[in-house]
């Protein structure tokens, strides 16, 4: 093992105190019955517990549902960022509509109101056969494991993406980039070109890219009605509510729509993009969504197939098909037919969840399909939706009716509204 | 400064008791998907979703074979009663009819809540004097809901959006075409403030 620091020491020792000074509801009390390990950062007493990986919108609810149901289990929550910053609605903050900081929630509800044990890190490594997360520092063992680490992005695929750093902006974890594409749009010349980018599927939010391009072409409109949109897709169609969007763009004049369109390279230095077919566009502003595949971890873990992008999981617990007692939920997995979107994540961690639970208690887990909705925003004001539900047949999941709004209104954006108000404190509060 | 702020509006939105749900608690898990949109254990926050938590168990599968069967259009909540449907749709209404309903957090207008109380005399023969509703009419309780919610069901009533042509709502909606669109706003205030 590395040698520590002093500094690494004592907060590798405050961490264990934290842990083991909270845990102990099922322990045989007092002291501690197992001899640690060295680097073994809290030695797991009870033969309960659970860790999460990530605390976005699957992690943290199946964080939360594991202890709402059981709380006699102990959960630890890594994640690395203090902060939860939400995707769904951030395309508001590119076009000014919204601010970060209306996105952005603490731990504290998790922590307080659930007696979720948090730590402020990354998982860098899981060992299934131990039973064990690897952490900077040590590890800490686990019962289960629940793994929600969102995406990571295959920035290798497009040419001079690298290289050209934070002069072309992917936007697509909510965060210091969302604001840096919102700036970037209001001090493009009144006369520029911004161009957007579509990954090829599968990859995070389907409708995602299109209320984008809703979005900079409402501000366009209305701030610099002489700039244009041009959006580059990678599929053969806009890939999520086509007619919906389509008839949303009709009040978009400067919004320019190419169908399969790759982008394979970037030069930031000339301000160009080259797609697929050798076709370079200028612009002024490129937002770049790269292809995408699950988050390192998972990866690294080799929790993903063969295609070396997602996770296979089974439709009832949630478990990996590839390593035992690990589950996988949200945007890293693949083969469940729903979309990668921030409902499913939030309806993944509570069945999963519920899965543990009973499965930690010795009895088999419910069958408890997902739900979907996704709501977009074609202007400031108005929305349009996209709902699915499921059943389990067979133990698989499958849908029972997919929905579309009949069109967008302001009712729906109320809606909407109503959605995001309750899907975050169904995860934090 | 800003996130002490932020966390404090997050806390706005759950309600005062924390839901405890123990693993056995039945219907628990077929009802827990609606939270996305309803709140906790059907404790809606927001203005534009109803408040499930202490419905009467008669009306919510009422509503949720109205939606499935389409008679009620709602591109939400149609593809969602059809799974609660597979699910069963007794357990999950029993479910909600035994949460403690908590008051909604959304604010109202004294003055709207006044004019509200004067109007509603029209209505208390259906839904009873304290907008408590009565099965035997087949009202739903409107005391407590948020005010966004019930003044978008009545204008659908009054557009006959809602239901239809359903026979048996035919008074109700005549009625509603009567009444103006501020009034309407003044009705659900005032229904909204009961019970809080
Ligand atoms: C612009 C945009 C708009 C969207 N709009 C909508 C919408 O309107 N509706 C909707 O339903 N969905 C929407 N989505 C999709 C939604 O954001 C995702 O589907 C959702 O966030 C997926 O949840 P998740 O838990 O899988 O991943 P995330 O929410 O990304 O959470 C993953 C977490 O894991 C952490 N993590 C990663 N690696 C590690 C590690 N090694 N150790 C510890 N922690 C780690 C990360 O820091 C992160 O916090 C949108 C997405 C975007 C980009
Ligand atoms: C995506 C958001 C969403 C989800 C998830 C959702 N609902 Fe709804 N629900 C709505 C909306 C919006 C309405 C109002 C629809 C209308 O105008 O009729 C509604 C209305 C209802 C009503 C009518 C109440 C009344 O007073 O007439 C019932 C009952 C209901 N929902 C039950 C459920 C149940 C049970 C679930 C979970 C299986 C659920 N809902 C999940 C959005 C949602
Ligand atoms: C003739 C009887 C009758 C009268 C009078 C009546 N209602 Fe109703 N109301 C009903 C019935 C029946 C329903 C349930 C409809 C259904 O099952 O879909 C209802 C439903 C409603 C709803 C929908 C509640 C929900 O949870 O979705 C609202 C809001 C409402 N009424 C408001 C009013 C108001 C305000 C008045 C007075 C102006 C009024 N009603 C007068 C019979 C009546």
């Amino acid at each position: 093992m590395a040698r520590m620091t002093r500094r690494e020491f004592l907060k590798a020792s405050s961490a264990v105190v934290a842990l083991s000074g909270l845990a102990g509801c099922a322990s045989t009390g007092g002291a501690p019955t197992t001899t640690s390990t060295p680097g073994d950062l809290a030695p797991n007493r009870s033969g309960r517990r659970v860790i999460v990986i990530g605390g976005g919108w699957g992690g943290a609810t199946a964080a939360k549902y594991v202890r709402m149901q059981d709380p006699a289990i102990e959960v630890v929550l890594l994640e690395p960022n203090d902060k939860f910053i939400s995707c769904p609605f951030s395309n508001l903050v590119v076009s000014g509509v919204r601010s970060i900081e209306s996105l952005t929630f603490g731990y504290d509800g998790l922590r307080k109101q659930h007696g979720v044990k948090i730590m402020r890190e990354s998982a860098t490594a899981i060992e299934p056969d131990a039973h064990r997360v690897r952490l900077a520092r040590g590890f800490l063992t686990y019962d289960r494991l629940i793994v929600a680490p969102g995406i990571d992005f295959q920035t290798e695929q497009i040419e001079g993406l690298a290289a050209a750093g934070d002069r072309v902006l992917h936007a697509w974890k909510a965060g210091p980039q969302t604001v840096a594409l919102a700036q970037q749009l209001k001090e493009m010349p009144d006369d520029g070109v911004f161009v957007l980018s579509v990954p090829p599927a599968a990859y995070r939010c389907p409708p995602g890219p299109y209320e984008r391009a809703c979005q900079v072409a409402w501000y366009l409109k209305t701030r610099k009605p002489r700039a244009k949109l041009i959006v580059l897709d990678a599929n053969q169609n806009v890939i999520s509510k086509p007619a919906l969007f389509r008839a949303a763009w009709q009040a978009y004049p400067n919004l320019e729509y190419r169908a399969s369109n790759k982008v394979v390279k970037v030069d930031a230095a000339a301000r160009e993009l080259t797609t697929e077919f050798g076709d370079k566009v200028r612009y002024d502003v490129a937002n770049v969504i790269p292809p995408q595949r699950a988050a390192a971890i998972a990866v690294q873990a080799d929790l993903v197939g063969v295609d070396k992008r997602w996770c296979e999981v089974n439709h009832v617990t949630y478990e990996s098909v590839k390593a035992k007692d690990v589950h996988v939920v949200g945007d890293s997995t693949i083969g469940i037919p729903v979309p990668k979107s921030g409902t499913v994540a939030n309806s993944m961690g509570k069945i999963a969840a519920t899965a543990v639970v009973n499965l930690l208690n010795g009895r088999p887990a419910p069958e408890m399909p997902p739900i979907n909705t996704c709501y977009s925003w074609v202007s400031d004001t108005e929305v349009m939706a996209v709902i699915n539900a499921y059943r389990i047949d067979s133990g698989k999941v499958v849908q029972i009716e997919q929905k579309l709004t009949p069109g967008q209104s302001a009712l729906y954006a109320h809606h909407a509204e109503a959605w995001a108000t309750s899907i975050w404190a169904d995860i934090l509060a | 400064m800003q996130a002490f702020v932020l966390v404090a509006a997050l806390a706005a939105l759950v309600p005062a008791t924390a839901a405890a749900g123990p693993v056995d608690t039945p219907g628990f898990t077929k009802a827990f998907s609606c939270s996305a949109c309803h709140g906790s254990a059907g404790a809606a926050r927001a203005d534009a979703v109803p408040i499930l938590a202490g419905m009467p168990a008669w009306y919510l599968k009422k509503a949720i074979d109205d939606y499935a069967s389409g008679r009620r259009p709602s591109p939400e909540m149609e593809p969602f009663s059809k799974m609660v449907t597979t699910l069963g749709v007794d357990d999950v209404a029993a479910y909600f009819a035994t949460q403690k309903r908590e008051a909604s957090p959304i604010k109202l207008d004294r003055a709207a809540i006044a004019s509200g109380r004067t109007a509603a005399t029209q209505c208390a023969g259906c839904h009873g004097q304290d907008g408590r509703g009565d099965q035997a009419k087949g009202t739903p309780p409107l005391a407590g809901q948020p005010a966004g919610y019930l003044l978008n069901q009545m204008k659908l009533f009054k557009a006959d959006k809602r239901s239809p042509g359903d026979a048996n709502l035919t008074a109700l909606k005549a009625l509603m075409k009567g009444v103006d669109d501020p009034t309407l706003a003044n009705l659900a205030a005032y229904y909204a403030s009961l019970g809080r």
